[in-house]
């Protein structure tokens, strides 16, 4: 299995800071060590942290993560938290009492009025369990007993970036390991030809906002666990065929020689990162052969295409990437990450919201669909969902036909299907207005304890140490919410 | 002359308390005990294991032929007739008495009199060998008795039994919520106080008319109402709490039990309620499952030990075996497809088949040579045989699999001909077979036998036809 970075033994990797504090150490355990043990009389459970990592810490209900992020936050209003009485109070100013103090961005901050403002679409219940859904979402409706609502989401940031970093790494500020990368970490590989973590991305018409790798990024993990990039154009990674007149074994013979120079600068340096350069080279070299395969959705059945859509067959979509996330969770991928941007409807939200709606709706359900006739929601996590809610007011002149949304991040919807979560229900509530969450809020903090958990791993025991202490993905945050698991 | 004093001046009150005890044994029903009598009771506990000691220690002294000082037996007479009398007092709070505690009574007051029988013959003189022996050798075995007696009064009556296999009390599938779920947890937590021979606070907690009926401070358990049940209020109050239950130094309720008799008494604390009442959104219904949930390592603890370093040297690049939780010996495995498959693929696999509790092979050329491994895995739950090429010929080794509980065989060749291997499926919970040859009159047959099983057959034929039917989602929509 993998090593911890900080347990190396090489005499060579010793700095000054990690030699005073070695010394301080010593010369306390000389006075202190016989009545500084505090775990001696510990019982109970063994600490999982100690124990290697590429397994659970328990038996898991989800053995991958599909994630479908919806880029530049799509409104909750028009999608899966129905609020009639925006309709009963159109047009009239959201009142303080119910705003409370609420920071707002720059760009509604200066608006003298709060307009509010109800949904374009219409509502309907659907399933046994009668969720609501607006009609942008007709498919994903039609599998409204499968996944489960959560209505209350809520985050503290306000901005497209520090909000989507916070969903993606647990921290508003960037620089941690994403989600994807403290899954491969904690479990490790399943395929060892392909990576633990790959990131397809998508773009609706509607306004969008940038994409950047730092979300996919392994942080202060190893760099093997960063998420991988494949393109969404015809060839999904580049160069992946060997030039003309290089044969299998020659790449082979080259890797080898390369291999034992870096083992060289190894032994010399002590670099823990030329290890990763070795691993990554090895994984290139065995993607060369697994991804021309996985990635060729030719194979799939005509019914398959169909049911996710025509756009399945056109490479960079949204729907041929969900058709790409089930084969690539078929070949043992751990997480597998889409993004599809263009949610962000400050203005023209009901003609943008309809198109991205059509773009994801469909795919989306599909997904679902398929998994579960292969067997595999049980233990795979879907998600879908943006970085923060819509405003219930309305941004810029006030037209019921063509309004739009400010950012909002006191309550905000996702769903989850599939992988250890209860189907068939809506969790959390907000007030009438659709602004406060009124019943059982769930934190981002919560949400990734949540995964995790789902995943067999301790939120609170998957660390890693850096800078001089353990981080996690919730860090000191996080609550399993144990009324969604199944 | 010191031990022949020390005599005299015990003889009355050890005359006295045998008097007493007699005089207590023999009207006991017409006794009404003061409240000071009754605290005196409480000091059984107490001085019992005074006399235990003692008794024993004469009585082996006395049978190796050592000489027993008077003064030795002397106190240890008095100590088991104090015993006998408080454990009386003590007794007489728990009315009616249960059976076990009339055993102790009658058994304890037995010891108390031998002793003092045996103090008798001492001061007269007649302490001669077989009297004597006799006597030590019965008070042994009465002291083994009587204490084992007052064992299963206090902690229940199989308190010294050997620990069960999980296997013994296994909860059915759909099991009652109050007979198979409340009942173990009051039993674990409650019952050993709160059962006839004890009656602490005068509540039986052994059937649910008892604990409707309630005890000395009203009814432990109010029908749908939990913030009236005293049961839960006590549970509730804060650990420090003199009324907090069960007591200091007995194991508390753990939040999951507590949450469980909470929603059932909400729903009504019946006894006929069954898991499947429950609706799908309601807490208790995912509470229940988890406590049913084997607990992980239990379930799989006779598996043959296996070490990291086998699953090292037997994983490969297309070959991922990991253990299914952190110090597990139970072992999924997953296969992929290698650029050039080899049939002996699985081949490492036979050292670790016992180990295996799921096995991944979707997408692999399986034959025979690979289906004649698979048949060894015979503690598999979980087996993806779906995109391979097995056929019936092949399927047919896989009827030792009694453990199975999930089979995909998806877009596989099948035909009728393996219905006889899946119907031997007891355990089969899942099946998945669409886009197989297998006919429908066979699946409702086999649904028939298997009523537990669910089987997939692909999409719902209605959803699919709307997503196909409704795809109206223009290819010009799309860009990089």
């Amino acid at each position: 299995m993998e090593n911890d970075k900080n347990d190396s033994k090489d005499p060579l990797k010793v700095n000054r800071r990690h030699f005073f504090s070695q010394l301080s150490v010593g010369i306390g355990s000389l006075a202190l060590g016989s009545l500084l043990i505090p775990d001696l009389f510990k019982t109970g459970t063994p600490a999982l942290e100690g124990q290697p990592l590429g397994i659970p810490h328990f038996a898991p209900k989800a053995k991958r993560v599909i994630y479908l992020f919806q880029s530049g936050a799509p409104s909750q209003l028009e999608s899966f938290d129905y609020k009639p009485t925006l309709l009963k109070r159109m047009g009239e100013d959201l009142p303080e009492s119910v705003r409370n103090g609420q920071r707002l961005t720059g760009m509604t901050a200066g608006q003298s009025k709060f307009p509010l403002m109800p949904s374009a679409s219409q509502f309907k219940q659907y399933g046994k369990s009668g969720a609501w859904v607006s009609d942008y979402f007709p498919h994903i409706a039609k599998i409204a007993d499968d996944i489960c609502i959560v209505r209350s989401m809520h985050t503290e940031a306000i901005n497209h970036d520090p909000a989507i970093t916070f969903f993606q790494t647990g921290s508003q500020q960037s620089g941690r390991p994403s989600l994807g990368s403290w899954m491969s970490y904690g479990l490790g590989n399943e395929n060892q030809n392909l990576p633990s973590f790959v990131v397809l991305t998508s773009r609706g018409q509607g306004n969008s906002q940038g994409l950047y790798s730092k979300l996919w990024s392994s942080g202060f993990l190893d760099s093997k666990h960063q998420g991988v990039l494949l393109r969404s154009g015809k060839d999904s990674v580049l160069y992946l065929n060997d030039p003309e007149g290089v044969s299998r074994s020659d790449k082979r013979h080259l890797l080898d020689q390369v291999a034992a120079l870096n083992k060289m600068h190894h032994v010399e340096t002590g670099d823990d990162e030329i290890e990763s350069r070795i691993a990554q080279y090895e994984m290139a070299y065995r993607m060369q052969m697994s991804v021309p395969d996985v990635m060729d959705i030719k194979k799939e059945p005509e019914s398959i295409i169909k049911l996710y859509g025509e756009d399945s067959q056109v490479p960079g979509t949204y729907a041929a990437n969900c058709l790409q996330a089930r084969r690539l969770a078929e070949n043992g991928v751990r997480f597998i990450q889409l993004y599809h941007q263009g949610w962000d409807q400050h203005g023209n939200l009901p003609n943008e919201m309809a198109g991205q709606a059509k773009d994801v709706d469909k795919a989306s359900a599909a997904l679902v669909l398929d998994l579960k006739q292969r067997g595999m929601l049980d233990d795979t996590l879907v998600i879908w969902g943006g970085e923060f809610g819509r405003t219930n007011y309305c941004q810029g002149n006030f037209d019921p036909k063509n309004y739009g949304r400010d950012h909002h991040p006191r309550a905000f919807s996702i769903w989850m299907a599939g992988g250890g979560i209860k189907p068939g229900i809506s969790y959390g509530e907000t007030d009438e207005f659709g602004y406060n969450i009124v019943k059982d809020p769930v934190h981002i903090n919560d949400f990734h304890a949540t995964i995790m958990h789902n995943m067999g791993l301790d939120h609170e025991q998957l660390t890693y140490k850096y800078q001089g202490r353990r981080f996690r993905l919730t860090d000191v945050a996080g609550n399993v919410v144990k009324d969604i698991l199944s | 002359m010191g031990q022949k004093n020390s005599g005299r001046w015990a003889n009355f009150p050890i005359f006295g308390m045998t008097v007493f005890l007699v005089f207590c044994l023999l009207f006991e029903s017409f006794l009404e005990l003061p409240p000071l009598v009754g605290w005196l009771g409480h000091w059984h506990p107490l001085v019992l294991h005074f006399p235990i000691v003692l008794l024993l220690l004469v009585c082996i002294m006395g049978l190796l032929g050592k000489k027993v000082s008077t003064l030795l037996l002397t106190v240890t007479t008095l100590s088991a007739l104090l015993t006998a009398i408080t454990g009386f007092f003590l007794g007489s709070k728990a009315l009616p008495k249960g059976n076990l505690l009339l055993w102790h009574q009658w058994l304890g007051a037995a010891v108390a009199l031998l002793a003092v029988i045996w103090y008798w013959l001492r001061q007269n003189r007649l302490d001669k060998r077989p009297f004597a022996s006799i006597i030590q050798v019965i008070l042994i075995v009465l002291v083994g008795i009587t204490g084992h007696y007052g064992g299963m009064v206090t902690h229940g009556e199989d308190f010294l039994a050997l620990p069960i296999g999980n296997e013994g009390d296994k909860i059915p599938e759909d099991p009652f919520i109050y007979g198979h779920v409340v009942v173990p947890i009051l039993e674990n937590k409650c019952v050993s106080c709160h059962n006839p021979n004890k009656r602490k606070g005068e509540l039986l907690m052994t059937d649910l008319d008892q604990l409707l009926i309630g005890g000395g401070t009203g009814p432990a358990i109010v029908a749908n109402v939990p913030e009236k049940s005293l049961l839960l209020q006590r549970v509730h109050l804060p650990v420090d709490d003199e009324e907090h239950m069960p007591p200091d130094g007995k194991e508390p309720l753990t939040e999951e039990e507590i949450a469980i008799l909470e929603r059932w008494i909400a729903l009504g604390a019946s006894d006929t309620l069954r898991l499947t009442h429950l609706k799908a959104d309601e807490p208790l219904s995912t509470l229940i499952k988890k406590q049913l949930m084997p607990q992980d390592g239990n379930e799989y603890r006779s598996f043959p030990k296996m070490a990291d370093s086998v699953l090292l040297r037997l994983g490969t690049d297309y070959l991922t075996l990991q253990r299914i939780s952190a110090n597990s010996n139970a072992l999924a495995v997953a296969v992929f497809l290698p650029p050039q498959y080899d049939p002996s693929i699985l081949e490492g696999l036979r050292e670790v088949a016992l180990n295996i509790v799921s096995l991944d092979l979707s997408g692999l050329p399986l034959g025979p040579q690979e289906m004649e491994i698979v048949s060894l895995c015979r503690n598999l739950e979980r087996l993806e045989l779906d995109r391979t090429l097995v056929n019936d010929a092949g399927f047919k080794g896989l009827q030792g699999l009694t453990k199975l509980k999930l089979l995909k065989a998806y877009d596989t060749d099948l035909t009728d001909a393996s219905m006889a291997v899946l119907q031997q499926m007891e355990g089969l919970q899942q099946l998945y077979v669409w886009d197989t040859q297998i006919s429908g009159a066979a699946l409702s047959q086999l649904k028939d036998r298997l009523p537990a099983l669910q089987i997939n057959t692909g999409i719902d034929p209605g959803i699919k036809e709307s997503f196909i039917q409704g795809d109206t989602v223009s290819l010009e929509g799309t860009k990089n």
